[in-house]
């Protein structure tokens, strides 16, 4: 298929690619961290065996110094503790420089990589899950996909750690080493056989505390609706049923936990108490000497550590893992449109014709649009006005017939010449954490020319807005223009289609929000911003259709009738009800 | 692109921020945590002994194992002669996974019931917040504050308080076994202490602003990247796409740096631990090395010492090293206790149970008076001015006007939402002021453009305006406003999950939704602000209709974008400045020829 040879000639822009497998993703992220990974490992190696090898410099000081040496021993000894401190921290901060880069870059390039392809021109081809869902894959799986690079140091920090170890001990011993490393083995397998319910139970816990937290915020959300009903105690009632549960929850994971921190404590206390058995039966037939059984006896307690970490390792893989896989679910996601190879130069006319088209409940539309016209398409169902605005705005391809603009078919043109000649503004517009006129101007490389920005502002009836906010033009308005009004973002959302001047225009309901005086100076603005230019409407407003030189009405998704708004609505009785209130 | 977004931040004035909800001070805080601990006074005393318990008998294991090395040093024993000591270590292995596992599960349930009762008391006063203080704040702040502090609280609660404890004995109490093992070794070891308080004193000073630092940039960009994933179709249609993404990418850099300048903050704490803690060890070393040789102590007590004291590196580490987590789980307790600082618009009244046989009808509608109501929300600001208005029992009010005429100040105003700055409503002849929150609300219900379907099932949805409704009446309230068809075919009827992670309703049955929890908190007096107005024309038709059965029988005010909202009414109040220029029926109005005629006609202009 065409579309897919495309999808993957652009893969290189999507980091681990377009149709990335979970492996490819995780393996995209160690390549190109891969000299701070190396980094990591070495660093971390080197700190842990430092870390090792204290209690058997302590050992030493004990042995060569404390039992029976000369002050010129101690200070020899001392000396050599501190030159093991200083490479145990000189190579702990290397590490953690290696690590922070390796996990901290890469969640940096996996969240550029998300958004890419979030915003991608071609869209996605089904919903690619809610914006809760999408801003979670882009942040919290990228981290946790960057913090899984750490998982090598860890790694490679505990073997070392236990490489030394064991050939301390051995070197000391061979008899208390294999005591040691033997009793690991069954200590680290049943550490890992009890830790494995109580991760399910962690997630279940987790669950129960999320449910309660999102009844909360839920009901804050709706603490207008709540307030307006009176419906406080009710509304508080339901909030401690599901605290409750939570707290149930969590004190039953507790328990569990609790238990399993006991019986941890247990099996180290058997495993120190059996090693201290035998060490001490060792020293006292002379078989090693005091510092030697000092020594492992903490190296002993040493060595359960970086085997925990071996599984602390792991855990962060798995984590990891499972959020590549939603990464790479995310960049897979298959492309709504393809886009075409031409890239028209030249001013088009606006010529606008529709043959045959035919998407979802859109049944079948044959429509042709004059060049400096404006048309009105009027459907009852919103499901068909949807589907021929997905159309258009290349959000879905046409399953029959094909959009014409100046005679070239839509699907010919790369996307981005196709929407600059045909814009299509939603109703459901959505503005920026801008000002006013950043939001008109539109794009940073393109703006808008400030004469068309403020002839654009006034037709929408938008210059009104600015009077109302705080520091005027200079105010930005908010996350999704959260300090405007319904009608003022309608406004400012119109004015921006108008600013943005393409030859063929496509409004969906621009007026929903502003009352009927307002709307007809709309209309009138709405005319002259666009007189020799192409622009659809669709709409059931009667203010805005009567604008229009022509109107279109679909009904069960193909048209029906075609005329003036006032001659539909005495001839077709069925318009006068989509119209008419 | 840096130098663009620059020259931005010059030109532009952030959006102004909502006004602050109380945070409490560390004091208040400390005393509510407190007065919730002792509630249970027993329960908190056991768990705080256990855990005691627990540490003590961890303690006792080097004290054995210096006891060994006095054995193996004095030499010429049987190795029998260590049986006692081992057997020691064992029993008190033994004994502190018992403690320490019980203590710990002790700790967990009395921090689990402090935190449930916090986290409750504070959605009890943000559900009690005014609805005058809810519009100046906005929802945002007490969102975060019953999810996000509560959350952050939470894990504190489970991982950082027994943490702390538990580390706190430890040190402690390693101390005083230093100190009993022989005072000049435990003095040599607290050598330690001045380089760890100068490092803690570091860390606070550098990774405090970084912190905060990284916590708004973490913010900025996940809102700059919400922004993209909800505007997509934008950005894509008006080719906004390399704006976005630069802003991300810039947003995305800006908080990776600060995670790295905070990491490495991190990381260079530790290596002034590494400092002190060798500084302690050489010390100790050091001081043992004189003891042993004056003989004032055995090898085997300098062995013992240092063990204890390489025991306290992992204690002593990870409490430094809690410092932020402390400080920003202390900041949230500060938010979540602020909460219940907030005046309450009235107290929750006892639930007292709703009219009986409500099921039947409404409750006899009520009159509503309005004397020379004016309204300011800004000093000399006027909004509304000189209204005198009475609704009859039962009569159907529709508000006109232009947008800023005054409508929405008016019907907040009859809904009790802000007292008016001037004149007086009153209800049933009782004074607006004189009623609490709760009763204006069972009086008058508010219904506004606010959609929100809550999360759960359809029928605890509904159940929210009337608890002891039965499947029956739900059925009759959905019937009521046409929404039963609907309701019924969803894949579990009444039972369907709705509302976030739900079943998506459009927004037409979410209004209807919303008419149906009004036909079921059945009050006297009714006020809906543009439930309609969004839905576009064939749906606000429907609306329409099923808000008129809703409001059949009550008193009720509508404000009415469409005009067909106001030709059904019983009377029309033309509103224009804030003040009331027109009022009569339809017919009259259409008949004056004044303001409303002239909306009428650009409204049916094209209509005949």
């Amino acid at each position: 298929m065409p579309q897919d040879e495309q999808n993957e000639a652009s893969a290189d822009a999507l980091g681990p690619g377009y149709r990335a497998t979970e492996r490819d993703v995780r393996r995209w992220v160690f390549d190109r961290q891969r000299r701070w990974i190396a980094g990591a490992m070495v660093f971390t190696a080197l700190h842990q065996t430092a870390e090792a090898a204290v209690p058997v410099m302590v050992g030493a000081v004990v042995d060569h110094a404390i039992d029976g040496g000369g002050p010129a021993d101690l200070l020899r000894w001392i000396a050599l503790l501190a030159l093991l401190f200083l490479a145990l921290s000189t190579a702990m901060r290397l590490a953690g420089r290696c690590n922070r880069h390796a996990s901290q870059d890469a969640a940096h390039e996996l969240r550029v990589a998300a958004v890419t392809r979030i915003l991608d021109p071609r869209g996605f081809a089904a919903q690619a899950g809610s914006s809760g869902t999408l801003l979670s894959t882009a942040t919290a799986d990228a981290l946790r996909i960057g913090l899984g690079n750490r998982a090598w140091a860890i790694g490679a920090g505990a073997a070392a750690a236990l490489a030394f170890g064991a050939t301390a001990l051995l070197l000391t011993s061979v008899q208390l080493g294999l005591v040691v490393l033997v009793g690991l083995v069954p200590l680290l397998a049943a550490t890992r056989l009890l830790a494995a319910p109580l991760t399910a139970r962690s997630s279940a816990e987790q669950a129960e505390v999320a449910r309660a937290t999102g009844t909360a915020a839920d009901l804050v959300r709706g603490l207008r609706v709540v307030k307006g009903l009176g419906a406080e105690e009710a509304a508080l009632r339901r909030y401690r049923v599901a605290s409750g549960s939570s707290l149930a929850a969590t004190v039953r994971a507790a328990r569990w936990e609790a238990g399993y921190q006991g019986l941890t404590l247990l099996l180290n206390g058997c495993f120190l108490t059996v090693v201290a058995w035998s060490g001490a039966r060792l020293a006292v037939d002379g078989s090693i000497s005091v510092g030697e059984f000092v020594a492992s006896v903490g190296l002993a307690q040493f060595l359960v550590g970086p085997s925990t970490r071996f599984g602390m390792a792991m855990g962060l893989r798995a984590k990891a893992r499972g959020s590549a896989a939603r990464m790479a679910a995310l960049l897979a996601e298959p492309y709504a449109v393809a886009g075409g190879p031409r890239t028209a130069a030249g001013r088009p006319d606006g010529a606008l014709v529709l043959a045959g088209l035919g998407a979802g409940p859109l049944r079948h539309l044959d429509l042709t649009v004059r060049p400096g016209t404006t048309v009105g398409v009027v459907t009852p169902d919103p499901a068909v006005a949807a589907a021929l605005l997905d159309v258009l705005a290349l959000r879905r391809p046409a399953e029959r017939g094909q959009v014409e603009l100046d005679g070239v078919p839509l699907a010919e043109l790369s996307l981005a010449e196709a929407r600059r000649v045909l814009l299509v503004a939603d109703h459901e517009a959505d503005l920026f954490d801008l000002t006013v006129a950043e939001n008109v101007r539109g794009p940073l490389d393109a703006p808008a020319d400030p004469a068309l920005v403020a002839r654009a502002m006034s037709a929408a009836d938008a210059d009104q807005v600015l009077s109302v906010l705080p520091d005027g033009g200079r105010s930005r308005i908010g996350e999704r223009g959260r300090i405007l009004s319904g009608g003022q973002r309608q406004r400012v959302a119109l004015a921006r289609a108008l600013a943005a001047d393409p030859a063929v225009l496509v409004l969906h309901e621009p007026t929903t929000a502003v009352d009927a005086a307002t709307e007809a100076d709309i209309a009138d603005g709405l005319r002259a911003m666009r007189a020799d230019r192409t622009t659809l409407l669709v709409t059931t407003s009667p203010i805005l259709l009567q604008t229009c030189d022509r109107v279109v009405f679909l009904d069960d998704g193909v048209p029906t009738a075609t005329g003036t708004h006032r001659e539909l609505t005495i001839d077709q009785p069925s318009y006068r009800t989509a119209v008419m209130a | 692109m840096t130098q663009v977004s620059d020259e931005r931040l010059e030109r532009t004035a952030p959006a102004p921020p909502p006004e602050l909800l109380p945070t409490a001070t560390a004091a208040q805080t400390r005393a509510e945590v407190l007065a919730r601990v002792l509630r249970r006074p027993w329960q908190s005393a056991a768990a705080l002994l256990l855990v005691v318990a627990g540490v003590l008998a961890g303690l006792v294991v080097p004290r054995a194992l210096g006891h060994l090395v006095d054995v193996v040093v004095a030499g010429g024993h049987q190795t029998s002669a260590v049986t006692g000591p081992v057997v020691l270590i064992g029993a008190a292995c033994l004994a502190q996974a018992l403690f320490a596992g019980w203590g710990a599960a002790l700790v967990a349930r009395r921090g689990e019931e402090v935190l449930a009762g916090l986290r409750e008391s504070a959605l009890g006063s943000a559900l009690n917040t005014g609805l005058a203080r809810l519009e100046r704040s906005g929802s945002g702040d007490l969102v975060a504050r019953v999810s996000g502090d509560v959350t952050v609280l939470g894990e504190a609660v489970r991982t950082l308080v027994p943490q702390l404890i538990g580390a706190l004995l430890e040190i402690g109490l390693t101390l005083v076994a230093l100190l009993l093992l022989d005072w000049r070794l435990a003095l040599a070891a607290l050598t330690a202490v001045p380089l760890q308080v100068y490092a803690v004193r570091w860390l606070r000073r550098r990774s405090g602003p970084v912190r905060r630092q990284e916590r708004i940039a973490q913010g900025e960009q996940a809102q700059q990247i919400l922004e993209s994933v909800n505007g997509a179709h934008t950005v894509r249609a008006f080719g906004l796409g390399p704006r976005q993404l630069a802003e991300v990418e810039r947003r995305s850099a800006a908080a990776r740096d600060l995670a790295l300048r905070s990491t490495h903050i991190g990381t260079r704490f530790f290596g002034k631990l590494n400092g002190a803690e060798l500084t302690g060890l050489t010390g100790l070393l050091a001081v043992g090395f004189v003891l042993v040789r004056a003989d004032a102590i055995a090898v085997g007590t300098a062995s013992a010492a240092a063990l204890y004291f390489l025991r306290l590196f992992d204690p002593i580490n990870g409490l430094l090293s809690t410092v932020d987590e402390v400080q920003s789980a202390s900041a949230a307790a500060d938010r979540v206790v602020g909460l219940a600082l907030l005046p309450r618009s009235g107290a929750p009244e006892p639930t007292a149970p709703r009219r009986p046989g409500s099921a039947a009808g409404p409750r006899k509608a009520a009159a509503v008076e309005l004397h020379g109501v004016g309204h300011a929300y800004l000093p000399g600001h006027r909004v509304l001015h000189g209204v005198d208005l009475s609704l009859a029992p039962g009569e159907r009010v529709a508000v006109v006007g232009t947008t800023g005429a005054g409508k929405s100040t008016l019907a907040r105003l009859v809904a009790g939402v802000h007292p008016p700055s001037a004149g007086r409503i009153l209800i049933d002849g009782r004074p607006v002021e004189e009623l609490t929150d709760g009763r204006i609300r069972r009086m008058v219900a508010l219904v506004n453009q606010e959609t929100h379907v809550f999360a759960g099932t359809l029928a605890e949805d509904l159940r929210l305006a009337r608890p002891e409704a039965d499947d029956e009446e739900l059925r009759a309230a959905l019937g009521t406003v046409d929404a039963w068809d609907w309701a019924a075919a969803l894949p579990q009827g009444l039972a369907t999950e709705v509302g976030q992670g739900g079943t998506r309703l459009t927004p037409i049955q979410a209004q209807q939704l919303a008419l149906a929890r009004l036909v079921l908190a059945d009050p006297p007096v009714a006020v809906l602000d543009e439930a309609t107005a969004e839905a576009g024309s064939a749906g606000s038709r429907a609306l329409e209709a099923a808000a008129e059965r809703a409001l059949a029988g009550r008193t009720s005010l509508v404000v009415a974008h469409r005009l067909t909202q106001a030709v059904r009414a019983d009377r029309i109040l033309v509103l224009e400045d804030g003040r009331l220029v027109e009022q009569g029926d339809h017919e009259q109005l259409v008949a004056a020829g004044g303001r409303y005629a002239r909306l009428w006609a650009a409204w049916s202009g094209a209509r005949d």
